[in-house]
């Protein structure tokens, strides 16, 4: 069987407080998926983004509030630029840099899953398996 | 502190590429604040070069490692430890912590991630500026606290030169700076101004000499109340 790509969510719980469905909607479009909450969005780093990849994910979404909007003031804004900085390592590396984006969903709005899951399902299945990810084969690297 | 940047990719991964076995080793004190060789960028860097080398089909085990201080023996203990079994090691500190790391693995090839830049000082949220060349003999105390050596263009004892143009250095026509140099001359009269001493101003400084600093061949700091 082919394997699917997998999409992992990093979910601001301000901007998406339940991401159940959209993972959902992602299986449902042929996708293997995963969220992780996030209290805020600042919290991510460049090494988390890129650790991801490395380790387990085709495609990573962080979904996080508008910069106008960040609960703790400047951190969706800082994310922005994390964001920027983890896309041009992939840039040099020859990877696509669409494997690292972020969407930006206003706090306590209804969100529009449907369009959500098929913009990242687009995305992902466009760019298909990332070819620096671990694959099963590979050893678990030492700590 | 020391500033540092980080290297091309592909230069950090021509280094490395024939080992299969890497150590990558951070240093959490200067390179730390300058965003460039902390753990953070440890962990960015090996991340980076396990898909790296996976896409060029090879597969390489990555350790991470990071210490307070590579420039210092006592904290490199951990380093050496965890290079054990490594082909090579990739060390984010600043040339000085390469070097201490690489005499204390004699048999390992220890390679700088990083291009070590200056000493300087964290001036904004991500911006360093170089504020001292080590020159040996320090003459902050005639200049209000402000180097000329390191933060006027010319490096001027006696300034400024003239060729200021609205408090800005004339270094900015021949190169684009964001944000632009002030003239630093300019900066130790309003300072000098401010303490109340521009009389300082009318004593002509004498050439330097140079010997004391990196004119005078390799440096050392001797101080036999402190030694073994
Ligand atoms: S090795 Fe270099 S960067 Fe690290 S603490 Fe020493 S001087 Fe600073
Ligand atoms: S005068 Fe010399 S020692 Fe003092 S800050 Fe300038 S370069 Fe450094």
């Amino acid at each position: 069987m082919r394997e699917k790509p997998k999409v992992v969510i990093l979910a601001c719980q301000q901007a998406l407080p339940d991401p159940e469905p959209l993972l959902q909607a992602l299986e449902a479009a042929g996708l293997t998926a995963r969220a992780v909450p996030e209290p805020c969005s600042s919290k991510i780093e460049a090494f988390h983004l890129l650790r991801i990849l490395a380790v387990e994910a085709d495609c990573v979404r962080v979904l996080a509030c508008p910069e106008d909007a960040c609960l703790l003031k400047e951190g969706s804004c800082r994310l922005g630029r994390r964001l920027k900085h983890a896309q041009e390592y992939l840039q040099e590396i020859g990877l696509e840099p669409e494997r690292l984006e972020v969407t930006r969903l206003n706090p306590g709005e209804a969100v529009d899953l449907p369009r959500l899951a098929a913009d990242l399902a687009g995305v992902a299945l466009t760019l298909g398996l990332n070819p620096g990810r671990r694959r099963v084969q590979e050893k678990e690297p030492q700590k | 502190m020391i500033v540092g940047t980080r290297k091309p990719l592909a230069e950090i991964q021509g280094m490395v590429a024939g080992a299969r076995r890497l150590l990558v080793a951070g240093c959490d004190t200067c390179v730390a604040e300058c965003v460039a060789g902390g753990r953070r960028e440890v962990a960015e860097l090996s991340a980076a070069l396990m898909m790296a080398s996976r896409m060029a089909g090879r597969q390489v085990e990555i350790r991470e490692a990071s210490v307070d201080r590579q420039c210092i023996h006592e904290f490199l203990l951990e380093v050496v430890e965890a290079a054990q079994g490594a082909e090579a090691v990739l060390s984010l500190a600043c040339g000085a912590g390469v070097q201490a790391l690489a005499a204390r693995l004699p048999h390992l090839p220890v390679f700088p991630a990083l291009n070590t830049q200056f000493i300087g000082e964290t001036a904004e949220r991500g911006l360093w500026l170089e504020n001292c060349r080590g020159c040996g003999d320090c003459l902050l105390g005639l200049t209000g606290g402000i180097c000329p050596i390191s933060r006027c263009a010319k490096s001027l004892l006696n300034g400024p030169c003239g060729g200021a143009v609205g408090g800005l250095c004339e270094i900015n026509k021949a190169k684009k700076f964001d944000p632009e140099v002030p003239c630093a001359w300019l900066q130790i009269y309003d300072r000098l101004s401010a303490l109340g001493q521009l009389e300082r101003l009318t004593v002509l400084a004498p050439p330097k000499d140079w010997s004391r600093g990196e004119a005078g061949g390799p440096r050392r700091v001797l101080r036999p109340d402190q030694r073994p």
